[in-house]
């Protein structure tokens, strides 16, 4: 190797230190500060609404919250009851729904589907689903259900929010079966269970925690959700009829509907279903991620 | 395998067990790839949905449909222009406000924090996209809005009013606190979680050794960040904001509270303003006839530009390069 | 196996300064202590390897020189190492620039997401604002120097992704070197490439002592042996021998030496 030794090239004599220009060290102070303090503020936000929540959904929570139905416009007193069963009601609906879909396609896409051109467009699919605006679904379902027939009702809520959590359900089963070890899956081919066996009764046992995990996060996902709602279960201000025909009355679409309304007992209300839904999904979302790290 | 067969007392005597199981694992399979297919099919659905029932919105309307301003339930005429432009605006300022603050939470998260002090403050940051948007709206309509009137509208209205180009764009005719700015401001906290999440965890996947190698030449953490760890992340951070936009674009009730709902245009970002979404919110349960397919064809503007913003979101986020 | 070493014919100057000097050095990994008492000299333009069984401590008492360990918050390191008389551990130095006067090429190529130019020019625009003519000359220099010139000098704006391992390994070695520091540490630097790149480094290894002070960690012994004035012996965190590069191959004083590298164990 021939090589020429420019003399520009040359370790440093003991040079003075001191060569890092301030200018540098500014720009990694204001740097570090300002990264730091937008941290701060979005915890600061986080924080800022839980306090509002508490503050004003705190005065408007009693017992008649939870036995009382949702008063009509100008009457006095009332409470969420119905609202919150059934909110209950659509969101178990909705997770009954997306749970099996969801699993099995979870299941496709991670065990049957490795290497197929079509799994991969399902995936893909599935993400752009994720994160889809839920008013949408709301317009689908209407369109699919609500209109043909003839009219809105709490089958067509649950459907809309299953479809909603139908993507969260899928994404998670498939993360968490492609974690199971490939050798468990071989030793249980390998004593001559058939595919549908070894997934069920070994691939599916050993990821359970983590596919609770996703349905808890579908769960919190949809207890929320409002715009859907609305095109579809619509709300009112009575107990719904056990068949789940017209209107079911439910904590969001009341919220949405309480919140700027001119009778104080509404606002009231509004705040205390605020504080209730926050709380459940924050709970769950918590238990949720507690449960991820413990399987870890 | 041999190890297993070995100890077993009936060697190769499985395969030749064809019991009720071998139905139940053609059933399984089945049941499975229909599934897989149904995620399709919502897909299909909500498109042709979408475009089936806009329809004839696009057909009465034409391409006025898009560039007409004027929303008249009276003579059924609809023009989803204003509703376009404030969709794409508040978006717009929430990845203006939005974007800053994550990549800054996402870096503060990776390089800054002590080890401690990371998993609560990524469980905070993540938590704020568990509340739900209607809450997002209650805390922007009764919270945010009458002090953004009051220490901003107002006095900022007062400071640009006359001016060039800023008297228009920041001037509120009436400071009521609700607007296109506003949204965003909501939105961009709304979006955070999201981009700051996804960009924490593309910088955690870069090889430290790249991290240690660019401290190892005399970099500050800010040139680190800045000249290597970002541009190493590169494509997937801008993934990341798509996703961010596409949920911006979409986001209905938090919106819904705070834009204000007015018809019109207005050229100034203090002014209240209307979106895809908190129209097709407002008014899709009084809508009868043409206006319900208008609304619904608003609601297939929204799906396809959402659908090609998440598309390419999910191309460059997928695209994390090996080192 | 001794005779199969080709020991490194350069002689050694045993009045070189010492560049710098560890004494009574002290490393923790959170509570345990990774290094006991470590006291060695390095000598200014010789080349001093590291070497003994993974684990030893031989990296982690490389990456204490230019206290790349502090960013990890729950290493600590206790004694001295003294850098031409300063102590580089202690807190009032600035670690920005202490790495710039000591320089590091990993184990594994790192070439930076940028052009092989910038690659290149990162390092002296930190520290330095060259006009333009200058800086293209120290550029070209750094990579004549890392022998990389002739492979690259008709696509300087290409990234320096696109290289191959050994021609990215080199694109750090001029990285390191454009910066002029005064030591360079080199931590297992050809552990991940082919036979032929690893002979050009070790070339350009032999080239470098001519100006810099040089550390090399290597598990390779013939490595160590073929490139080195100085080696030191380390297991289970303390130096067992230190002595000129000869002396520890053909004649070491220690058993656990002798056993090492004669490859008795390892």
């Amino acid at each position: 190797m021939s090589l020429t030794t420019p003399s520009t090239v040359r370790a440093l004599p003991h040079a003075e230190w001191g060569r890092v220009r301030q200018s540098r060290r500014t720009a990694d102070k204001l740097m570090r500060i300002t990264a730091a303090g937008f941290t701060g503020l979005a915890i600061f936000v986080l924080f800022w609404i839980l306090g509002m929540l508490i503050v004003k959904g705190l005065g408007g929570l009693s017992a008649a919250t939870f036995t009382q139905i949702t008063p009509g416009p100008g009457s006095e007193g009332g409470g969420l009851a119905n609202a919150i069963v059934g909110s209950v009601v659509l969101t178990f609906l909705g997770i009954v729904v997306a749970t099996p879909i969801g699993v099995l396609a979870g299941t496709y896409l991670a065990e049957y589907g490795k290497g197929s051109k079509l799994a991969d467009l399902i995936r893909f699919i599935n993400d752009i689903l994720l994160s889809a605006p839920s008013i949408l679904i709301g317009l689908f379902v209407y369109v699919i259900m609500v209109e043909p027939l003839g009219g809105y009702s709490g089958w067509a809520g649950g459907v809309a929010l299953g479809i909603i959590a139908i993507p969260v359900i899928v994404r998670t089963t498939e993360d968490m079966l492609r974690l199971v070890p490939g050798p468990l899956r071989e030793a249980g081919s390998a004593l001559g269970a058939p595919p549908s066996v070894v997934i069920t009764s070994i691939t599916w046992r050993a990821a359970k925690s983590g596919m609770v995990t996703g349905i808890l996060l579908a769960l919190a996902r949809i207890a929320g959700e409002t715009a859907p709602l609305i095109f579809t279960a619509l709300n009112n201000n009575f107990w719904f009829s056990p068949t789940l025909k017209g209107g079911v009355s439910n904590l969001p679409v009341t919220i949405y509907q309480f919140a700027s309304a001119p009778y104080e007992n509404w606002q009231q209300l509004a705040w205390a279903g605020s504080l209730i839904i926050t709380m459940s999904i924050l709970v769950l979302s918590l238990i949720a991620r507690r449960i991820v790290r413990g399987s870890k | 395998m041999t190890a297993v067969t070995d100890h077993m007392t009936v060697p190769g005597a499985a395969p030749q067990r064809k019991t009720p199981k071998g139905t139940f694992d053609i059933v399984f399979r089945n049941a499975s790839f229909l599934s897989a297919l149904f995620v399709l099919v919502l897909l299909a659905g909500i498109m042709l949905s979408m475009v089936i029932g806009g329809w004839p919105a696009f057909r009465e309307m034409g391409i006025g449909f898009i560039t007409s301003s004027v929303w008249d339930t009276q003579n059924d005429q609809y023009g989803a222009w204003p509703a376009i432009v404030g969709t794409l605006s508040t978006a717009f300022l929430a990845l203006v406000i939005g974007v800053p603050l994550s990549l800054g939470i996402a870096v503060y998260l990776t390089q800054l924090a002590p080890p401690w002090f990371k998993q609560p403050v990524s469980t905070a940051i993540e938590l704020l996209a568990a509340v739900p948007s209607i809450i997002y709206g209650m805390w922007g309509l009764f919270v945010f809005v009458p002090l953004f009137a009051a220490y901003v509208q107002i006095p900022l209205s007062n400071i640009v009013e006359g001016l060039p180009i800023v008297g228009t764009v920041l001037y509120s005719r009436s400071p009521s606190g609700l607007g296109i700015l506003t949204a965003g401001i909501i939105l961009a906290f709304m979006i955070i979680p999201f981009i700051a999440s996804i960009t924490r965890d593309m910088l955690d996947q870069i090889p430290s050794v790249l991290r240690e190698s660019a401290y190892g030449i005399g970099a500050t953490t800010w040139e680190v960040v800045r000249h290597v760890l970002v541009p190493q992340a590169g494509v997937s951070i801008i993934g990341a904001i798509m996703l961010g936009l596409g949920r911006a674009l979409g986001e209905t009730m938090a919106v819904t509270f705070v834009v204000g709902n007015a018809n019109r245009l207005s050229a100034s970002i203090m002014d209240p303003g209307s979106t895809i979404a908190s129209r097709i919110a407002n008014e899709f349960n009084e809508a009868m006839g043409l206006q319900l397919n208008a609304l619904i064809a608003l609601g297939c503007i929204l799906f396809f530009v959402t659908f090609v913003v998440l598309v390419i979101a999910r191309i460059l986020v997928s695209r994390v390069k090996a080192y | 196996m001794l005779s199969t070493l080709e020991l490194s014919p350069q002689s050694l100057d045993a009045d070189a300064p010492v560049r710098i000097a560890v004494k009574n050095l002290d490393f923790y990994y959170g509570e345990h202590k990774a290094l006991k008492n470590i006291n060695l000299d390095f000598r200014d333009r010789h080349v001093t390897a590291l070497i003994g069984p993974s684990g030893c401590g031989k990296s982690t008492l490389l990456r204490i020189f230019n206290r790349i360990y502090s960013l990890y918050p729950e290493q600590k390191a206790t004694g001295e190492v003294l850098l031409d008389g300063r102590n580089v551990i202690s807190n009032d130095i600035d670690v920005n620039e202490l790495r710039s006067r000591i320089g590091m090429v990993f184990q594994k190529p790192t070439p930076f997401p940028m052009s092989i130019y910038d690659n290149v020019a990162f390092g002296i625009r930190l520290y330095e604002k060259p006009p333009k003519s200058e800086l293209d000359d120290r550029i070209e220099g750094a990579l004549r120097r890392a022998a990389l010139w002739d492979e690259v000098k008709d696509k300087l704006k290409a990234s320096g992704m696109g290289l191959s391992g050994g021609q990215q390994q080199r694109l750090c070695i001029a990285r390191t070197i454009a910066q002029k520091p005064e030591v360079i540490l080199f931590d297992e630097p050809t552990s991940a490439l082919d036979p032929i790149s690893t002979g050009k480094i070790e070339d350009l290894l032999e080239q470098l002592k001519t100006d810099f002070t040089i550390v090399i960690v290597t598990h390779n012994m013939q490595q160590a042996a073929r490139i080195s004035q100085y080696t030191a012996f380390m297991y289970l965190g303390e130096v067992i021998e230190f002595a000129a590069t000869n002396t520890i191959f053909m004649n070491p004083s220690k058993k656990q030496t002798q056993d090492y590298v004669t490859g008795r164990f390892g």
